[in-house]
């Protein structure tokens, strides 16, 4: 999912660390640190594991105060992130709803609507001299609407307020509130504070979890039969959570994917899809490998080169379907379907896709019954057996009422324009008709 | 339940109570999908909740008629719930919505407003609306279904009609599409000021529709896959108009429709999608935001990216030998314990019990067509008789290439010692072929397989007896067992080695004996153990022949090939008996 590092600079930022603070290491009081010094530390951690296991994540980097600034746009490249946080400006007051605005509106300029992102807002805890204002317009509905207030987001978001100080602050205790009213208008998202005091290792180690909640990226295996991969896939999934007539279904994504069969693509037909996510093979060390791009030869790449050596299933499958234009049908969880295809993007470059449906046997009519798709060679008559024959798709037994011949004429305008049509014929016929 | 027109009670009015609690008792009644999640004992039982709608199409003269029937409905509900509640089968109504359709004749309008009452109690909310009788109806009932069943309005616009071109007439022959309102949540998700151009009002209606142009698809949209978020069946509304039956018809020959959003500024987007399934006509919602996997890497460029050799044409073949198709729905007598999709599980997991991915791992498979034979039947559940002797004959074609000392096919064309690499290659065939059959031991028939082999691995020439001329042992031994067909097929194939070799099936014992007991000295296949030739074949047509009948007691008794007859009679000299020659 696209993150957006959302950035407080404003002049309560630049406060030190309680030099009286227990957790403080001696050297570390020698140094007064600052609490933006120990923000953009934590965004460095952050950073640094999308390096290493997020690498197909688009981040980007927004500033605010009383205004919001878009220091680096969504980019794939962390290091240009790393650099944009050294250079950070001090701003002046803290207007958190300015800064979700300017969140907001990135978003939707980049992705649009659809698409869901997530937003670490790092902060001091300080609500600042702005939180009376937007608590007014927090409690009630009307101002908010009137305002252009930013929360909900007119996209799926994860909100989530990571706040650089001691849970002990009377100024934090004030902003608790308001940042959990902001989390709960939202929907999904958490608070996170340092354990313990403030310093180094307990910053570091609220941003260690909050990487674990919210963007540990998945790691299971792909089987087919007997052979098998680990794959990764990109974006993470996520869990489906709906309400149905019935009942509440919540359900998440198992880490064994299994191959159950293989289908024409003309037969899916485009299935309408709840997710769709790019099945990476993991190296023997469990890590996505992206090895450079063709040119050999130079040495500090041969240890890429070796992982790009050991044979994977992931390559064969994708090898197979793309050859055949076929999909794989699999399972990702309990009662949950989706397909495997190779899918290039514009530039032809192709890879492995898995679109996953929306749980349950009967969500593509088209193809009937899921559970009741089975190998098409124990059949007494092979459907795909004559050429380009093909028992898909399943065939509804009522005729529609637009597929019946009848031609019945509801109104005035419907009746003219057929006999006008019928005139026109008329006139164009020849005079004498060529008898032989 | 009388169902019937309303008894006049006087005064010009009629009694619609009467049909009200007809109505509220169906409501009561729970459908056959309630009544399983009901009865059903999972923890949703008790969720299911019982609501419904309730249209009442009448005549009403005043305010004052409709406040009474509100009362008289809520007051009725009430009870009925009550005696539902009491018993099992009924479900109390948890809300119901009435609907009183005021029909008024043409002239004068009708005194009363369209109102509507949504809190009349927590159970019941109300609706009132006037419709003019006649051409009114129709339209009015539109826009009720759209938002009772929370449908949406689509009119395509844009759509190529040949008449259009020629007669240049500006008859407008937009198409207006009925379908599940969730159809429209993407393009009008986001800021209201955004999307507000979107959807307008038709004329004549008072619900908003969305305008989608028509745009002519590639050819082979059907053929890829495109990436949509949900999928709705759809209904025309004028069903039966010129380009409404033209749209339809075009849908139901397999062409698919691509709709295009307006858009203020940019490029065009392509946002939904009509396509026909099996004789029904979907509305398809794409995705239109930018993809965040856009510039993904290649597949050659993550791990196993740079082998080259993978068994991509073996691994299509074994795709096209696992194509699911539907079965039959499973009736209540055959309860098999596993479904069709499990079976098709089972299925893959033993096509590929043993199944190198590269042709680098493997020597078996790179053996060419001639192997495939072996391959594919042994992944059969049975074999007959038929089967099994062909995969033995893929077994001697192996020996004999061996024996003939013919390279293997080889990926890695090794060029050092070809004498010494072809043995080890030869070598790793068969130890690769053993692992193989020892797998895929699903019956006896497949067991007979690898008797087979092993049989012709165990045996073995002493070291001096290798001679010239190389012929297949078990070449020799397997004629006698084979079929005739069999055998003259193995004459043509191995037509080189010894001149020992006499392919018929019902040679008379005695002259193949004869023949086989001076043969030239034969060489096995390499291995040495302490048998020969000889007395292999030895043994064999001795075990042959006891089966088939009593050994002469002559041959049993006879002592270097001379068996005396009348022994007994040496014995008495006196005895004008002539001792018989053998």
């Amino acid at each position: 999912m696209p993150t957006v590092i959302l950035l407080d600079v404003s002049l309560s930022m630049s406060r030190g660390v309680d030099v009286g603070s227990p957790c403080q290491d001696e050297e570390e009081a020698e140094r007064l640190e600052l609490r933006k010094d120990l923000a953009a530390h934590g965004c460095h951690i952050l950073l640094d594991h999308f390096v290493q296991h997020c690498k197909l994540e688009f981040a980007c980097l927004i500033s605010f105060s009383s205004v919001y600034k878009i220091l680096m746009p969504f980019t794939r490249d962390f290091e240009s992130i790393k650099n944009a946080l050294n250079l950070v400006e001090e701003g002046d007051k803290t207007s958190i709803d300015v800064g979700l605005v300017g969140a907001a509106q990135h978003i939707l300029e980049e992705w649009g609507n659809g698409t869901p992102c997530q937003i670490v807002l790092v902060t001091d805890g300080n609500a600042g001299i702005g939180q009376h204002a937007m608590q007014k317009s927090l409690m009630s509905p009307h101002s908010r609407g009137a305002a252009q207030f930013p929360l909900p987001f007119p996209f799926p978001a994860k909100l989530n307020i990571v706040c650089i100080a001691n849970p002990s602050e009377p100024s934090f205790q004030t902003s608790k509130p308001l940042y959990q009213r902001l989390i709960e208008l939202n929907g999904e998202g958490d608070i996170l504070i340092p354990e313990g005091g403030l310093s180094k290792k307990s910053v570091s180690e609220m941003f260690d979890q909050l990487i674990k909640n919210n963007f540990s990226s998945y790691s299971g295996t792909l089987h087919c039969g007997n052979l098998s991969a680990p794959i990764t896939l990109s974006p993470p999934p996520q869990p489906y959570c709906r309400h149905h007539d019935f009942e509440v279904i919540r359900v998440s994504v198992d880490s064994a994917i299994q191959v159950l069969g293989f289908l024409n693509t003309g037969d899916v037909s485009s299935p309408p899809a709840f997710s769709r996510h790019l099945v990476l093979p993991l190296s023997t060390k469990g890590d996505m490998v992206m090895l450079p791009k063709a040119d050999g030869g130079s040495d500090d790449e041969s240890s890429g080169n070796d992982e790009g050596k050991v044979p994977s299933f992931c390559v064969l499958l994708h090898g197979g379907l793309k050859r055949e234009n076929m999909v794989a049908l699999c399972q990702v969880g309990e009662n949950w379907y989706g397909i495997l295809y190779s899918w290039a993007d514009n530039k032809k470059k192709s890879n492995l896709m898995l679109s996953i449906f929306v749980p349950g046997h009967d969500v593509i009519p088209w193809m009937g019954k899921l559970s009741n798709l089975g190998p098409a060679s124990l059949l007494p008559t092979n459907p795909y057996g004559a050429n380009d024959s093909t028992p898909f798709p399943i065939k509804v037994h009522d005729k529609k009422s637009y597929a019946l011949n009848c031609v019945v004429w509801v109104r005035q305008g419907g009746l003219q324009s057929d006999i006008q049509k019928i005139l026109r014929h008329a006139r164009k016929l020849p005079d004498k008709t060529q008898c032989p | 339940m009388a169902l019937g027109p309303a008894k006049n009670i006087g005064g010009n009015k009629l009694d619609l109570i009467k049909g009200i609690k007809a109505a509220i008792e169906a409501l009561t009644k729970p459908s056959a999908v309630q009544h399983e999640k009901r009865t059903s004992l999972t923890e949703n039982a008790t969720k299911v909740l019982n609501k419904g709608r309730i249209i009442l199409v009448t005549k009403l003269d005043s305010e004052e008629e409709i406040k009474n029937i509100k009362e008289k409905f809520h007051g009725t509900l009430l009870y009925m719930n009550k005696n539902a509640a009491a018993t099992d089968n009924l479900m109390a109504i948890n809300h119901c919505d009435l609907v009183i359709l005021n029909l008024w004749p043409e002239g004068p309008p009708c005194p009363m407003p369209i109102k509507s009452w949504p809190d009349v109690s927590t159970i019941v909310s109300c609706e009132f609306t006037n419709i003019q009788c006649g051409t009114a109806l129709a339209p009015k009932l539109c826009n009720l279904v759209l938002k009772h069943y929370d449908l949406a309005s689509t009119t395509v616009t844009g759509i190529p009609m040949k008449e259009e071109q020629n007669a240049s007439s500006s008859a407008n022959y937009d198409v207006e599409l009925f379908h599940p309102a969730a159809a429209h949540a993407a393009i009008l998700k986001g800021i209201p000021s955004e999307t507000a151009h979107l959807k307008t009002y038709r004329e004549g209606t008072d619900y908003e529709t969305v305008t989608l142009k028509w745009c002519t698809p590639r050819s082979n949209a059907s053929m890829e896959l495109q990436h949509c978020s949900s999928a709705y069946r759809i209904t025309s509304v004028d069903v039966n108009s010129r380009p409404s039956s033209c749209l339809t018809n075009f849908l139901l020959n397999g062409r698919w429709v691509m709709l295009e959003m307006p858009r203020k500024s940019g490029s065009k987007v392509i946002s939904h999608m009509l396509a026909c399934h099996g004789g029904d006509i979907y509305i398809h919602t794409m995705y239109t935001s930018r993809s965040i996997l856009e510039d993904p890497p290649s597949i050659s460029e993550g791990c196993g990216g740079r082998v080259t050799d993978y068994r991509i044409p073996d691994f299509g073949e074994l795709i096209k030998a696992n194509k699911l198709a539907p079965f039959p729905a499973p009736t209540a007598e055959s309860e098999e314990s596993l479904t069709p999709l499990e079976r098709s599980k089972e299925q893959l997991n033993r096509h590929t019990k043993y199944w190198p991915i590269t042709l680098s791992s493997t020597s078996l498979f790179n053996l060419g067509p001639q192997i495939e034979p072996l391959a594919a039947l042994m992944l059969e559940d049975n074999l007959t008789e038929d089967e099994v002797v062909e995969c033995k004959q893929v077994i001697l074609y192996l020996m004999n290439m061996e024996a003939r000392g013919d390279p293997l096919p080889s990926p890695m064309a090794g060029q050092r010692g070809k004498g010494m690499k072809r043995e080890d290659q030869y070598r790793a065939v068969w130890a690769e072929l053993e692992q193989y059959l020892q797998l895929h031991l699903h019956t006896p028939a497949h067991e007979k397989v690898l008797e087979c082999l092993m049989e012709c691995h165990n045996k073995a020439a002493t070291p001096e007896y290798k001679g010239d001329e190389k012929v297949d042992i078990d070449q020799a031994l397997k004629e006698l067992d084979d079929c005739n067909y069999v055998a003259d097929r193995d004459k043509a194939e191995f037509g080189s080695g010894g001149g020992g070799k006499h392919a018929t099936g019902d040679l008379s014992l005695p002259d193949s004996k004869r023949r086989r007991t001076v043969p030239p000295p034969l060489a096995p296949m390499g291995r040495s153990s302490g048998m020969n030739l000889l007395t292999l074949w030895e043994n064999k047509v001795s075990s042959e022949e006891s089966r088939r009948c009593l050994e002469f007691q002559g041959r049993l008794k006879s002592e270097d090939n001379v068996t005396k007859l009348y022994v007994n009679l040496q014995k008495d000299k006196d005895k004008d008996e002539v001792p018989r020659k053998k």
